[in-house]
């Protein structure tokens, strides 16, 4: 509000809001509660374990937030959450930035990473593409669609932030350096929806993507490897053909709590399973 | 009260200094000037200073004339009545969350740029512009009505009493008299616009480079705030990247100050 309050009123609204702000420290350091935070593709998975986990332990409440691979695996090494989501590794720079902390790595699944076009580029023909060719579109080589055979339309690029791990998986394919500067990029994006919105919503656009956003208005492109095309199916993810792979992890500290314990050994067990594969990826075992 | 407000203030400046002056002082031009943002190599803010540079100032244009143009009317031509429903929306309107018009951009804003403008997609410069115009006009028009409307009565009778017109009266003696208010309505205007962050974030485009022409707004950007919201979860606490983020904020912090200051030596020099 643009009016000036009193200063009784102030005083009041600065005591109600200490108020809250102890509390809501309070709240959250709390033993029964769960925090979890960090890439968007492990995401579904790990919310809808967290329902499924809440049923059996009503007391235990779970925040599942999103914000990507790097921010999953910082903020749980600065132990503001308890356990962090990536779809890639640990780089080397985080090591190096954590020195001395150990973390430990679960793998919940296995996942794909697709390069995404618009579903009018897909039925207009371009249907499979190169490594090379993807090379030359992110640097900038080729702009248009018709180079490759496609209608005359500007290629729309869609890049992601650094720390993304499917940004990582795909670079280190088509770049062979998961931190590659892609030139030719003229958006950037954030998480896998965010990433799945702006290409639907062009008709020319090319993106990376984990395989289970493909839907109906995004299309993937099966990659011409070694002379075959290879669609990012889950059957060719399974045997290990599909060549932009990853796995889903989850990561902590080396002391954890009960409750994060529970709940991780939960997340492996069998009761996961099927929602790993409802939310579109490959169960671990 | 405001002791604890300062030194709020005082303490966020401090930390500002702390954790971003040494970066500044390494780095010197080729941070201010750089053009590539590459964490692990190079940190140039130059397109983020643009970006919101830019942004701001297509906002202030799109926003004031109709800002002022409705508050000039609202003040002077409208009955009582109308007048307090027009301020209650427009108070409302000013304290809508920037996310709520994010996601309009996002689903409205940046389709409808595309298809008028013919571009390969909505998420440029201009389309930021839009936003903020649309965010910050509420403000400019309640601020700058109040500060017409508050014009003397006896000042107004007395300008009737030698004759000068209804419009004569509004050039002559409301605006002159009211014009430190709208000076300040439209600093507070700018101080909003260049510190938006999640609703510039979503329709900007996220690229960090100054567009190709510098002028083509069509184009996608990057402004400061949008880069702090979209990098600093990444690398909170410490690190170079943090260090060139802060150094980021420190920036901007300068930026809106000096354009306080500026702005309030224009309104000295009206005074006169």
């Amino acid at each position: 509000m643009v009016h000036k309050f009193n200063s009784y009123k102030n005083a009041i609204y600065g005591a109600v809001l200490f108020f809250f702000l102890i509390t809501s420290i309070i709240a959250t350091a709390n033993e029964n509660n769960l925090r979890i935070a960090g890439s968007t593709t492990v995401l579904p998975i790990v919310s809808r374990a967290a329902e499924k986990f809440k049923i059996k332990h009503p007391n235990i409440s779970i925040s599942v937030n999103a914000g990507g691979s790097g921010v999953g695996f910082s903020s749980m090494a600065d132990r503001r959450i308890d356990i962090g989501m990536m779809s890639r590794k640990i780089s080397e720079n985080e090591r190096k930035k954590y020195k001395g902390q150990e973390f430990i790595i679960y793998t919940l699944g296995r996942d794909g990473v697709a390069c995404a076009i618009s579903s009018e580029i897909f039925s207009d023909g371009i249907t499979a593409l190169s490594k090379e060719q993807i090379r030359d579109i992110y640097s900038g080589k080729i702009k248009n669609w018709k180079t490759l055979g496609g209608p005359d339309k500007k290629i729309v690029v869609v890049d992601k932030e650094r720390h993304r791990g499917t940004r990582h998986a795909f670079m280190k394919y088509i770049f062979g350096n998961p931190t590659a500067r892609a030139r030719g990029a003229r958006l950037v994006s954030g998480s896998n929806n965010e990433e799945q919105s702006k290409i639907a919503q062009s008709n020319s656009a090319i993106g990376m993507l984990s395989q289970a956003w493909i839907n109906k208005n995004v299309a993937s492109v099966a990659l011409v490897h070694e002379g075959m095309q290879i669609k990012p199916s889950i059957q060719n993810i399974k045997s290990g053909a599909y060549p932009i792979s990853r796995d889903l992890d989850i990561v902590t500290q080396k002391n954890i709590s009960i409750v994060a314990r529970q709940f991780i050994e939960f997340l492996l067990g069998p009761e996961v399973r099927p929602l790993i594969e409802k939310s579109g990826y490959v169960p671990i075992r | 009260m405001a002791l604890l407000s300062m030194a709020l203030g005082i303490g966020i400046v401090a930390y500002l200094f702390w954790e971003g002056g040494p970066f500044i002082w390494n780095q010197g031009t080729q941070f201010l000037l750089g053009l590539d943002w590459f964490p692990g190599e190079d940190y140039g803010a130059a397109p983020m200073i643009f970006g919101s540079a830019a942004v701001t100032l297509m906002a202030l244009i799109f926003s004031t004339p109709l800002a002022l143009a409705s508050a000039i009317y609202t003040a002077e031509f409208l009955d009582p009545r109308r007048r307090l429903t027009v301020k209650a929306i427009m108070e409302i309107l000013a304290g809508v969350p920037g996310i709520v018009y994010g996601l309009l951009g996002v689903s409205l804003l940046s389709v409808w740029v595309r298809d008028v403008f013919n571009l390969l997609d909505g998420y440029t410069l201009f389309s930021a512009s839009i936003l903020l115009a649309i965010m910050i006009l509420p403000t400019i028009m309640t601020l700058s009505e109040d500060a017409i409307n508050s014009t003397p009565a006896e000042h107004r009778q007395a300008a009737s009493g030698l004759g000068l017109t209804k419009l004569e009266i509004l050039f002559s003696v409301a605006l002159p008299h009211a014009a430190p208010g709208i000076a300040g309505a439209i600093l507070l205007a700018i101080g909003r616009a260049m510190g938006e962050t999640i609703a510039v974030m979503l329709v900007i485009g996220g690229l960090d480079r100054i567009p190709e022409p510098w002028f083509d707004v069509f184009s996608s950007g990057q402004s400061i705030a949008s880069k702090l919201g979209r990098e600093a979860a990444e690398t909170l606490g410490s690190g170079e990247h943090w260090s060139a983020l802060m150094a980021l904020a420190l920036i901007l912090f300068f930026l809106v100050i000096f354009l306080t200051a500026f702005g309030n030596w224009l309104i000295k020099g009206f005074r006169k």
